[in-house]
């Protein structure tokens, strides 16, 4: 199962050994079986010696030693993206950043914080409590996922309705080059001069170098936060609600819509308090000053009542509230009782027609023999289909990669784009085609190409190619001739 | 796009002007270079998307009458005359940019012809998008030296119910640990100017509160000087800082902040990989800004 | 070490190992993953391993005993799996699939063995604590720095409302714990009988090292000492633990029965906290609370410590989600670096929020986890001790409290 890695593999090794010592490196079959995947349904990358550098310049020696060797590297966080951006390609080095989790410093009075691209996301807020700041990217694996990889995959989550993705957070980067050169990009106040490199950096996927350290504003906690419950009979009638409240000027903290299959794994499971006869829960979270909250509580209201609300619960306190979160917090895990294996697919479509491309995406699933609930980004047109599946029934996996295909071509017909927040990855690059022109294209690759002009960084990820990644599963062909 | 794409063309020197408000903003442009005018006019206005699509010779002055018809507002900023793409050539922050966002996250689509004369497109048209490189970013405060803008969409945000200022002798940070996000907050050495924004009861509670510190209300921001360079820890006389920001507006032109060579070694293949043949724009050089 | 290298067929569950989609939401709830940052140290990598030996066919290599044998099994990553993924039997169950293929160390087999004699176990601790006494007894660092020279009481009464379960090393190392029980039950107008050495040892340290033959007929046993309808009050989360999980260890109507008879001491003050006294917010001392794994993430009965310690003191979070702090039962005796180190993280944090808080009281309601704790210096004490404290220096609550004394 574990493939034998390539000729001059033990050189590389003995470098790597050499330039960070005996317990950063790690070349066993084991570690390279489980380092061959990451947090989405891809598997099968081959990974090449894994190496844990603790410094700067210890990322900067990895790298070195990876192209004197002429081997790619490939940065990971704690591995939990979900579009196969951390899964190595044809044995490269994998360069994990798990130790360099310090929180170097933090300036309450600037609103900044210098932190080790390993830090937990979570960790960080954490850390900060009692300060009346906080790290607003919450995507929903904040507990896990590093802020090193929110900054390669500019992370959103519930929450950058209203305060942005990760790129509004990052004030500035530190970087190793894939010349192992040592940059800082951003600067600590304000835009820096010039092209910027850094909102370049974020969202890069690993491919235009290794964030290092990273400075990241931090954002003041709202002084009050209501949390209402909207039940309705239709999904449609859940996001003409969404629809509407947008309209009236306000923009929530988060809108988050859950579809009724959602609604009853949920119950089943974390008892929310969901109403099991409604189509859709839709979730408004509403933050600021306490005049405008309790204003905005009121137009939300009345905007439900236009659209044929069932209840309206307004969470009474903070156990309430957080009840009320803990249902879509724990949906995922919900679903997973359902069946054991789920692809969770990741789009944006103008939130106008969030209901019609639901029922679309669910027609076009349910056409392949699967389960899909739907638990999303409502406020952004973000949308979440889950497919749920057993991957051990033959041919499953091949109808999950088909109905996801399913739902980027539905997405991209609706004015749409390929991913929200999981990012491209493996996962997606072979739509790519379908979203940009060749001519669209050419123009990212010149961007890749002036951070990583021979490609050595995390190589193979986003733009689609004609070279493979060895034998890694289900992943969607480029169409030929599309892009080479 | 196809008659814009025509003007560009794929051969000779060739500079895209705006209003010219800041013509001379990172170097000058030789005056045998041709010189071509983006399209205008707005495409659509969805104000339950909180987007727009606009052509990039658009004035902002009629882009926000446009927009204040829904009360809405994008975070692009410059003086009278200037156009969309001109604002986000230069890419400047208005000094409301903590509550509209920066002009580099207020960009989401852009369709430019490139150097080689061919129409791409970056970004892509939803409020959220990872699909792919941020080249947008990369535009934002190019001035037109990686390719020449023609159409594009930006984010929109709902304009505040009320909007207030006020000038007193506190401290931008007693300011600022006094009230939750103001819009502005400018410090002219001796007097912060604060603005306060959202919902009436809130914005005069809070302004309430400012005036028992001494502050007083006034009928807007002060009058802001022409030039821009970054802060540097000093106030020249007559200038004003914008604190969230770190920008100084004054008098004096300041020179070009130092710039890490690293950081000039992505940024000369960025150009050359974008315009080989240094046909847009030529003579600009965004790292020449004193901002 | 080629010796051991086997191919081993694990019996493990194959839904189970199925359930895990490698989402890695469980990484930062993993103490070793957390010291070492290395997926082989985590619990997905661990499920991943397992799934490569049971069907993948590998051959297990000491790369991949050495992922096996540094779980603390703390069960941290269960109580964080979206999946439900029911890692402790997935562990537990590759542990007594590798037992014979990686024997146990002769010291702590035999240190197994000497605690399902309890007799042999008082004996040997009141020769040990002898020792101590006239000091020729080297420092030992999970030893008690004064060993009891005597054991608990053996029952008094036949009849009691509620039986307490006193186990094996703390009946012997720290029987204060269980007067300090009885104490507090007391006072909650109740009457208490204690289940005395006839009961023995639960288990929970043969099952945790693999031994589940032993675990069984250990479980066999402490089911036949304690017939009767009373409901079970334990004061160790690991034993508490150990004891709920009887009906599944060993599948019987009569096990299943008699784990719903268990309950963590802190579950049923809980119940019966109207008679505790009420002290005075400003004479409430700071207690910080270290939550053993086996009472957060398998009992989740930290919300009932938390709700008995809030009568009669400031309760002071550490905020780690009830990371490890490396004890592990046996653990520390087996992987004593990386324990050490989950240890010191803990020490580290406990000290930080000591330092913000001002509280200097920190509780923890599992021996090994005291224990492991003082071999760096924190004094550790049962929150039922805080509780005891109190209630005898309020006035007049001490009155049922001294029944018996």
């Amino acid at each position: 199962m574990v493939h034998e890695m390539p000729a001059g593999t033990d050189d590389l090794v003995a470098d790597l050994v050499a330039a960070l010592g005996i317990d950063r490196v790690v070349a066993g079959g084991g570690a390279r079986h489980l380092y061959g995947r990451d947090g989405s349904i891809i598997e099968g990358g081959h990974s090449g010696p894994i190496c844990f550098p603790d410094s700067t310049d210890q990322v900067a020696d990895c790298v070195r030693v990876a192209v004197d060797h002429g081997r790619a590297f490939v940065p990971r966080g704690a591995g939990t993206g979900l579009s196969g951006g951390a899964v190595p390609c044809n044995d490269p080095v994998v360069i994990a950043t798990t130790r360099m989790n310090q929180i170097h410093e933090v300036d309450t009075e600037r609103r900044i914080a210098w932190v080790g691209p390993g830090v937990v996301n979570l960790d960080l807020t954490r850390h900060l409590a009692g300060t009346g700041l906080h790290f607003a990217p919450d995507p929903s694996s904040q507990q896990a996922c590093t802020i090193g990889g929110n900054t390669a995959n500019n992370s959103g989550g519930p929450h950058c309705l209203a305060y942005g993705v990760t790129s509004a957070h990052v004030a500035a980067i530190e970087v190793v080059l894939s010349d192992a050169s040592i940059v800082v990009l951003g600067e600590e106040v304000g835009d820096a001069v010039g092209y910027d490199l850094r909102g370049a950096f974020v969202g890069g996927e690993g491919t235009l170098g290794i964030a290092t350290r990273i400075a990241v504003r931090l954002t003041p906690d709202p002084p009050v936060v209501k949390t209402l419950l909207l039940d309705f009979q239709s999904i449609v009638d859940a996001a003409e609600t969404v629809t509407g409240i947008i309209a009236a000027g306000i923009v929530p903290a988060a809108l988050e819509i859950m579809d009724q299959k959602a609604i009853h794994a949920v119950e089943k499971f974390v008892n929310a308090g969901y109403p099991l006869d409604a189509a859709a829960v839709l979730i408004v979270e509403l933050d600021g000053l306490p005049g405008g909250v309790a204003r905005e509580v009121e137009i939300v209201e009345q905007v439900g009542a236009d659209n044929r609300v069932g209840t309206v619960r307004v969470a009474a306190d903070d156990a309430e509230r957080e009840l009320i979160w803990k249902g879509r917090k724990n949906a995922f895990g919900a679903i997973a009782h359902i069946k054991p294996g789920y692809y969770l697919h990741d789009t944006v479509v103008p939130r106008t027609r969030l209901a019609e491309v639901v029922a679309k995406v669910n027609a076009a699933v349910e056409r392949h023999d699967l389960i899909v609930i739907n638990v999303f980004h409502a406020g952004d047109g973000n949308l979440h289909p889950l497919l749920v599946f057993d991957p051990r029934e033959p041919g499953t996996l091949e109808r999950v990669h088909a109905a996801g295909e399913e739902i980027v071509r539905i997405s991209i017909e609706a004015g749409g784009v390929l991913s929200g927040e999981h990012g491209i990855g493996l996962e997606k690059r072979g739509y790519m085609p379908l979203l940009f022109s060749p001519d669209d294209l050419a123009a990212q690759r010149a961007l890749r190409d002036a951070f990583d002009p021979h490609g050595i960084a995390n190589p193979l990820k986003v733009l689609p190619t004609s070279a493979s990644c060895g034998d890694v599963m289900g992943l969607p062909e480029v169409p030929e001739g599309v892009w080479v | 796009m196809e008659t814009f794409r025509a003007d560009v063309g794929s051969t000779g020197p060739v500079c895209i002007r705006g209003g010219g408000t800041r013509w001379s903003l990172g170097g000058d442009i030789g005056a045998e270079v041709r010189v071509v005018h983006a399209p205008s006019g707005i495409d659509s206005h969805d104000p339950a998307e909180m987007t727009v699509a606009v052509w990039a010779g658009t004035t902002l002055t009629d882009l926000a009458e446009a927009l204040a018809e829904k009360r809405q507002e994008v975070g692009l900023d410059g003086p009278p005359g200037s156009t969309v793409g001109g604002s986000l050539a230069v890419g400047w922050n208005g000094i409301r940019r903590l509550r509209t966002g920066t002009a580099r996250d207020t960009l989401l689509q852009a369709e430019c012809v490139g150097a080689d004369g061919q129409i791409f497109k970056a970004g892509g048209p939803t409020v959220k998008n990872v699909s792919g490189y941020e080249l947008c970013r990369l535009l934002v405060g190019s001035l037109g030296t990686l390719a020449l803008t023609g159409r594009v969409i930006l984010r929109t945000r709902p304009m505040p119910e009320r909007s207030l200022w006020l000038r007193g002798s506190m401290t931008p940070a007693e300011v600022e640990r006094s009230c939750y996000r103001p819009s502005s907050i400018l410090w002219d050495g001796s007097h912060s100017h604060v603005c306060l924004e959202g919902y009436g009861i809130d914005v005069d509670k809070e302004a309430s509160d400012l005036v028992e510190h001494g502050m007083i209300e006034v009928d807007g921001p002060p009058d802001l000087p022409p030039n821009r360079h970054r802060w540097s820890g000093e106030l020249p006389k007559g200038a004003v800082l914008d604190v969230a920001i770190g920008v100084v507006h004054c008098h004096g032109s300041g020179a070009a902040p130092e710039v890490d060579p690293a950081v000039k070694v992505i940024a000369d293949r960025l150009k050359a990989n974008f315009d080989p043949q240094g046909r847009l724009n030529p003579g600009r050089d965004p790292y020449m800004v004193s901002e | 070490m080629s010796a051991f290298t086997t191919t081993a067929w694990l019996g493990l569950d194959d839904d189970s190992l199925t359930a895990c989609v490698a989402c890695g939401l469980c990484l930062s709830h993993c103490p070793t993953f957390r010291l070492t940052g290395d997926e082989r140290m985590s619990p997905r990598g661990r499920i991943a391993l397992m799934r490569a030996v049971q069907t993948g066919g590998v051959a297990c290599d000491d790369e991949w005993y050495n992922s096996m044998e540094t779980c603390i099994q703390c069960r941290g990553c269960e109580a964080a799996c979206p999946a439900g993924v029911p890692f402790g039997e997935l562990i537990s169950g590759t542990r007594a699939a590798i037992s014979e293929a990686r024997p146990l160390p002769l010291h702590l087999r035999l240190g197994l063995w000497g605690l399902t004699r309890p007799r042999l176990l008082l004996l040997g601790s009141r020769f040990l604590a002898m020792l101590q006494r006239i000091r020729v007894l080297p420092r030992v660092p999970f030893l008690p720095r004064q060993l009891p020279l005597s054991g608990s009481r053996l029952p008094r009464r036949s009849e009691g409302d509620v039986v307490l379960f006193t186990g094996c090393v703390m009946d012997v190392w720290q029987p204060e714990v269980h007067d300090a029980c009885e104490t507090v039950i007391a006072a909650t107008g109740s009457t208490v009988v204690r289940s005395g050495p006839g009961t023995g040892c639960c288990g929970a340290l043969h099952e945790h090292a693999g031994l589940h033959d032993s675990a069984r007929e250990m479980a066999e046993h402490v089911i036949a000492s304690l017939p009767g309808e009373q409901e079970i009050l334990v004061d160790s989360a690991g034993c508490g633990a150990a004891l709920k999980a009887y009906g599944h260890l060993l599948g019987t109507a009569e096990a299943v029965a008699f784990s719903d008879r268990v309950l963590d001491i802190h579950e049923w003050l809980a119940e019966h906290d109207d008679s505790l006294p009420q002290v005075p917010v400003a004479d409430r001392p700071g207690v910080i609370v270290q939550d053993p794994c086996h009472l957060r993430h398998v009992q989740g009965a930290h919300g009932a410590v938390r709700q008995v310690l809030g009568h009669c003191s400031e309760v002071v979070e550490l905020n780690d989600d009830g990371l490890c702090c490396g004890a592990g039962g046996s653990y520390s005796l087996l992987q004593p670096e990386m324990a050490g180190a989950a240890r010191d993280r803990k020490v580290a944090l406990i000290r930080e929020v000591s330092a913000l808080s001002g509280a200097n009281i920190v509780v923890s309601a599992n021996p090994g986890c005291s224990m492991h704790l003082a071999t760096a210096g924190v004094e550790v004490r049962h929150p039922v001790q805080v509780v005891a404290e109190m209630l005898t220096s309020a006035d007049g609550v001490n009155g049922g409290a001294t029944d018996g004394r």
